[in-house]
């Protein structure tokens, strides 16, 4: 998962960035409002967080432009004084949530993840599809009950493809959704990781959760159970 | 100008027009029926000498038999003359009056007809004329034709005329100077209450009284009530801003002192640094919490007014936007010609703190209603936001509800959000209320707010 962050104040950019980068997200900057809008504009987040208060392009405004471009991640808003104007004219902006400073990072955290999930049309954070159950505030996987080892990479596939059951995602969007957009796309990294996801969570080759669908990509093919 | 002045000189212009007018109306019309009764005096005059005059037919001349009814004839310069003349114009006879006057002899004489004229003689002594013709027949039937003329010197009508003018014009000025005093008066007694409201402002403004009273005549009330609310309104505002700046320094002293003695004790473990740390968010909180008090400090601004439905529709847009995975129904009863005697941020903060509150903790439904009820002379918008949730406890609505509590002492969850609804509410003179709703079951929020 891809989150861009808009930010002017530096140390509590590098926070940000910090906090949502530990939780397992790709995290990257912008440090003003013109920088945040061409970012968002260019690349495909799966969120991003947005300052109100920043220099040359206000946030309000930053979201205005990327909704009228057709732009539709799941944005957070912060605002450091916390009118209900500033709240209410952010959300009517196109904003989906909003924090006050100051906040907690765990707070911020599940924010995220529950926006995350909401904007994939999931309502728990437990994500459950056949035997396959990924808890995404733990962000552990468990198969029929018993939990899977997985690494970092592993479950950032395995979250974006459960997050989106059902379609298909290209190597390329996944590529840009879980790595740094300095990242290699030509490597076959992502079909190793995918091969061994496969390994650990259906050992047997039973259920056959990640479909390969040639020169498309891949698709979650197991059905939502609950959630 | 001032009031006083310009209500005296209107008055004094219109008086000085009326009475003028009146004046010389009164002088016209007594004018005129001097005018009148000197020549009904003339004929009359007139009368008694033909009665008094005979015609000798034997010398065919007149004569009068003497003495004349009226002495002032006898008396000479008396300023009443008669004469008698042939038709050619000689003089045949002239009463005793005007021995030694050379008298002004009439222009025109015609039969059985009066004829009035000015004259005046070489004197310049002016005269009102009567002339009269009469002819009397001898047994021959021959007629002989007399001019009889009574003449009376303008003196005595001037003098009557004089004595009037000086009577009416006394007066009239006589009036005139009572009415503009009594003018004054009124004035000065109706302006007084505006001079009391200017000393009392006075007093105000050095202190000595906290408000202006409430006893002043009606037509000023308005003015005084407003400026009373005005008053108020800032006194509030000055004590808040007092409370919260004592509040503030209160507050931030102790976690000050905590990290001073941290400090001193030059931290080294993990465990002191998070403690200090402990006291930076503690520090950061207060002044969030003071900074949103102070955003919300409302003021009772005179004449503003938003539109309730529109403002608490975007809020709870807003609302259902953040709140999407909870499937809130929200149920609005709201008339949308409802409004909020306020400014609109004011507004939103209310509703917004109440709505925010009532999302967070509702099962699954919240309805909003408003309706504005009159007491009196008083209107009030009365706004309730109820859910479903589980309510609030007893112990708890009372910490919400007591004012100017100090951050670091409001309740966790209800705190910030509710004490600002508090504060606002409180600057707008209205009453914040916590109850169970009935129809919902869970908290019933109500304020009400004054409204003009």
């Amino acid at each position: 998962m891809r989150i861009l962050i808009v930010e002017d104040e530096p140390a509590l950019q590098s926070q940000l960035v910090e906090t949502v980068s530990e939780a397992g997200f790709i995290a990257e900057s912008a440090s003003d409002g013109e920088e945040g809008l061409f970012q968002g504009r260019e690349y495909p987040y799966d969120l991003a967080v947005v300052d109100l208060g920043l220099p040359k392009l206000s946030g309000i405004e930053v979201i205005r432009q990327w909704r009228s471009a057709g732009k539709d991640l799941p944005v957070l808003i912060l605002t450091a004084r916390g009118r209900w104007q500033e709240k209410v004219e952010g959300l009517e902006a196109g904003a989906d949530d909003y924090m006050v400073k100051p906040f907690s990072p765990e707070e911020l955290l599940a924010r995220i993840r529950a926006l995350l999930r909401r904007s994939s049309g999931w309502s728990q954070s437990q994500l459950e599809c056949g035997p396959v159950l990924l808890d995404l505030t733990a962000q552990t996987v468990q198969v029929e009950g018993t939990p899977i080892e997985v690494t970092a990479y592993e479950y950032r596939i395995l979250e974006f493809l459960m997050l989106h059951t059902g379609e298909v995602i290209s190597k390329v969007d996944l590529t840009e959704h879980i790595y740094h957009q300095d990242f290699d796309r030509d490597s076959n990294v992502i079909e190793v990781l995918v091969g061994r996801l496969r390994k650990k969570i259906d050992p047997q080759n039973k259920h056959k959760p990640i479909e390969t669908l040639r020169g498309r990509g891949y698709r979650f093919a197991l059905a939502r159970t609950a959630g | 100008m001032s009031l006083s002045r310009r209500l005296l000189l209107s008055a004094t212009l219109v008086l000085f027009i009326f009475l003028g007018l009146t004046g010389l109306v009164l002088d016209r019309a007594f004018y005129h029926s001097a005018e009148q009764a000197v020549r009904g005096r003339l004929q009359g005059q007139v009368y008694s000498l033909l009665a008094a005059a005979d015609f000798n037919e034997l010398e065919k001349r007149i004569q009068v038999t003497e003495p004349l009814p009226d002495p002032k004839l006898s008396s000479p310069q008396s300023g009443l003359y008669a004469g008698i003349y042939t038709r050619s114009g000689q003089s045949v006879w002239k009463s005793g009056s005007s021995l030694g006057m050379n008298l002004p002899r009439y222009s025109h004489a015609a039969m059985a007809d009066w004829y009035y004229e000015q004259l005046t003689d070489d004197d310049d002594r002016s005269y009102s004329s009567v002339s009269f013709a009469v002819s009397w027949e001898d047994q021959q039937d021959a007629r002989f034709q007399f001019n009889f003329q009574v003449l009376e010197d303008n003196k005595l009508f001037e003098q009557q005329v004089g004595q009037f003018r000086n009577e009416l014009w006394g007066w009239l000025i006589g009036v005139t100077l009572v009415l503009l005093m009594t003018q004054g008066v009124i004035l000065r007694w109706s302006l007084k209450p505006l001079r009391e409201v200017a000393l009392d402002l006075d007093r105000v403004k050095s202190g000595d009284m906290q408000r202006l009273s409430e006893n002043y005549p009606e037509e000023i009330r308005g003015l005084t009530g407003g400026i009373n609310t005005f008053i108020d309104s800032e006194r509030s505002q000055r004590d808040r801003y007092r409370h919260t700046l004592a509040d503030l320094a209160h507050s931030l002293k102790t976690p000050l002192a905590v990290l001073k003695a941290g400090i001193n004790r030059k931290p080294q473990e993990d465990q002191d640094i998070d403690g200090l740390q402990d006291q930076v968010d503690r520090m950061k909180q207060i002044v969030d919490y003071q900074l949103q008090r102070a955003s919300a400090s409302g003021r009772a601004t005179m004449g503003v007014h938003s539109p309730l439905l529109r403002n608490v529709e975007r809020l709870t847009d807003s609302l259902q936007k953040v709140h999407a995975g909870k499937g809130i129904v929200c149920r609005l009863d709201i008339d949308a010609v409802l409004t909020f005697p306020g400014e609109e941020g004011d507004l939103l903060e209310l509703m917004g703190n109440l709505l925010e509150n009532a999302y967070k903790w509702a099962a699954g439904h919240i309805r909003v209603s408003a309706q504005m009820r009159v007491i009196g002379q008083t209107k009030i918008l009365q706004i309730s936001v109820e859910d479903d949730g589980k309510g609030i406890p007893e112990e708890q609505r009372q910490l919400v509800l007591q004012r100017g509590k100090r951050a670091d002492e409001t309740v966790s969850g209800h705190g910030i959000g509710l004490s600002v609804v508090q504060e606002i509410v409180s600057v707008y003179g209205g009453r914040f209320d916590i109850t169970d709703s009935q129809s919902l079951g869970g908290a019933q929020m109500i304020i009400e707010i004054p409204s003009a």
